[in-house]
């Protein structure tokens, strides 16, 4: 058996992505970008050499004409720099190695772009400039054989979708993560009294926020030693049947571990509609409002809540 | 990590316990957390069960998994047991009711996140189980 | 290897170690029958705190020893399952209706000496 290879660096850079090699494989072959494609990009390469600078010129000219990108270029000096790393991104197309350096340069560069925040729609935008800048070239290059042209502008397209795929990436896993925060926040459970838990649930329930939402009211439980919660759904945008078998899912896990729960914010039509899907509510304890819920709850605990005006005085006591 | 795979045999009811046990540490090793490690070990202990009650003898295979950028963990129960004659009937059995002898499929199925079982009468069982890492 | 059950007033207390056989557990069914009659107990606390999993075996053998030990008057409780255990059993759709439970020791101590007071354990 073979030694396993330490962990490279771009092999890193790759995993921080959740990308794997295999995934970068799938994804050329779905792009059917094979060898005869790296053949006519690296054939390309010195007319590519010749224009590269003339491309980027026009390209900065079009980022400066527009003032969202134009932010992004505010003295010379950056101006000059910016460019001259363009230049050597844009000359990678055709150098003929595609491997795991350059897909890991590929997302070094769309994590540049996303800490700058620049918005994908710009970044798109500018690709798709870049691509019909090259493709006239091409065409001024091939006039006596078009087809040529036509041959390498596709190997050529195909390539950029691999890039504008793997600079999407880092977008799409920083949403992912962000969703992931959101979840976190958007599910305390609060003690309201000794042994009495609230959870107010806002939002959209799915199966994963279900899971989580669980997870923490358990954990809750025990360590808070409740006995009662409260569980307000008035703030859930879709209370269908799946949403409602979490909330008896979650209703069965707190009683395994001996402790009540209220459900409230249940509006009687939603109940309604539930029933007549087949939803069985006899396993939940719904009370219309929280209002209502809290009461019910610490009725149970065995508090009960008088107002300081009407407690009866000494005097007016039997 | 990619090879590793984790074989139990099982023969009496202790074996369910050594299965949980690895499915357990595999699961860690593989990245999960929590409460997925009870439910994976609990998946396990349902369908090892099964071998023990049914088919007296078979084995748990365990191993990690991968797909399309996706790290996860395979469970296999085989056994060449008496085999379920009626696969569909056997899925459908809602919750157990702790009456019925129910097999504890649908369940094992809602715990996991892929679920698929081969059966013949006379020759045996496997099921094949995969969970991943959200 | 029987399983020890403590006596505590007219409470059985059952502490259930993670590596039980099916033996083990039936054994144990038949023990609390048996030293239910002879104390008259009115209680069994059984602590499965230290249980990893509760399949559906698991859960079948508690209700049956639920239900052996009402016959002979003593009511049981189940306590101490734990966050992740929960979660899957409901997962699995194991419900332990007719049985009641409890957080921890204290609690299913709470419950059997002041049954009148407390919520139904009958899944209402």
């Amino acid at each position: 058996m073979a030694a396993k290879a330490l962990p490279t660096s771009e092999s890193l850079l790759l995993a921080g992505m959740d990308l794997t090699e295999e995934d970068i494989e799938r994804r050329k072959a779905f792009l059917e970008f094979r060898e005869d494609d790296v053949e006519r990009l690296r054939g390309l390469n010195d007319v590519a050499e010749k224009y590269a600078d003339s491309v980027i010129e026009d390209l900065y000219e079009h980022f400066l004409s527009y003032e969202e990108t134009r932010a992004f270029f505010k003295d010379s000096a950056t101006l000059s720099r910016v460019k001259k790393m363009q230049k050597e991104y844009f000359l990678q197309l055709t150098q003929g190695s595609y491997g795991l350096s350059y897909i890991a340069n590929r997302i070094k560069v769309g994590l540049v772009h996303q800490r700058i925040a620049l918005d994908v729609k710009w970044y798109l935008g500018a690709y798709n400039f870049y691509l019909r800048a090259v493709m006239d070239r091409l065409f001024e290059g091939h006039t006596k054989k078009p087809n040529g042209a036509i041959a390498v502008l596709r190997s050529l397209m195909k390539l950029v979708f691999l890039d504008i795929s793997l600079a999407i990436q880092t977008y799409v896993r920083t949403i992912q993560q962000q969703q992931a925060a959101i979840r976190e926040l958007s599910t305390p459970v609060l003690l309201v009294r000794p042994r009495l838990l609230m959870v107010p649930i806002i939002g959209v329930i799915d199966s994963q926020r279900a899971q989580q939402l669980t997870e923490s009211l358990l954990g809750a439980i025990r360590i808070n030693r409740a006995k009662v919660v409260v569980m307000d759904i008035t703030g859930v945008a879709a209370v269908d049947s799946k949403v409602a078998n979490h909330v008896i899912q979650t209703v069965a896990a707190a009683r395994l571990m001996g402790a009540d729960v209220i459900v409230t914010g249940l509006s009687a039509d939603v109940a309604q509609s539930l029933v007549a899907l087949g939803v069985d509510l006899s396993r939940i304890k719904s009370v219309g409002d929280l209002q209502g819920g809290l009461e019910e709850a610490e009725r149970m605990l065995g508090y009960q809540v008088v107002p300081l005006a009407e407690r009866p005085t000494a005097a007016q006591r039997p | 990590m990619e090879h590793e795979e984790v074989r139990i045999r099982i023969d009496r009811d202790s074996d369910i316990v050594t299965a949980r046990v690895a499915g357990r540490e595999l699961a860690s090793r593989i990245g999960f957390a929590g409460s997925d490690l009870t439910i994976i070990a609990t998946a396990i202990s349902e369908i090892a069960r099964n071998i023990v009650l049914y088919a007296k003898h078979g084995e748990m295979a365990l191993a990690p998994s991968r797909q399309s950028g996706r790290r996860g963990i395979l469970v296999i129960g085989r056994d060449c047991g008496p085999g379920i004659p009626d696969i569909e009937q056997a899925m459908r059995d809602g919750f157990s009711t702790g009456k019925s002898l129910g097999l504890g499929l649908p369940g094992a199925k809602r715990l996991m996140d892929e679920f698929e079982i081969a059966s013949e009468v006379g020759r045996g069982t496997t099921i094949t189980m995969r969970k991943w890492l959200r | 290897m029987p399983v020890p059950i403590l006596k505590q007033g007219g409470v059985l207390i059952v502490s259930v170690q993670a590596a039980l056989t099916d033996n083990d557990l039936v054994a144990l069914r038949d023990d609390l029958a048996e030293k239910v009659g002879r104390f008259r107990s009115h209680g069994v606390v059984i602590d499965v705190s230290a249980l990893d999993v509760m399949d559906s075996f698991a859960t079948r053998t508690l209700r049956g020893i639920a239900e052996t030990t009402a016959l002979r008057g003593a009511k049981t409780v189940v306590v101490g399952i734990q966050p992740d255990v929960a979660f899957s059993m409901t997962l699995l759709g194991l419900t332990l209706d007719g049985v009641a439970t409890a957080l921890d020791l204290d609690e299913g101590m709470d419950l059997l000496a002041a049954p009148i007071r407390r919520r139904g354990d009958d899944g209402a």
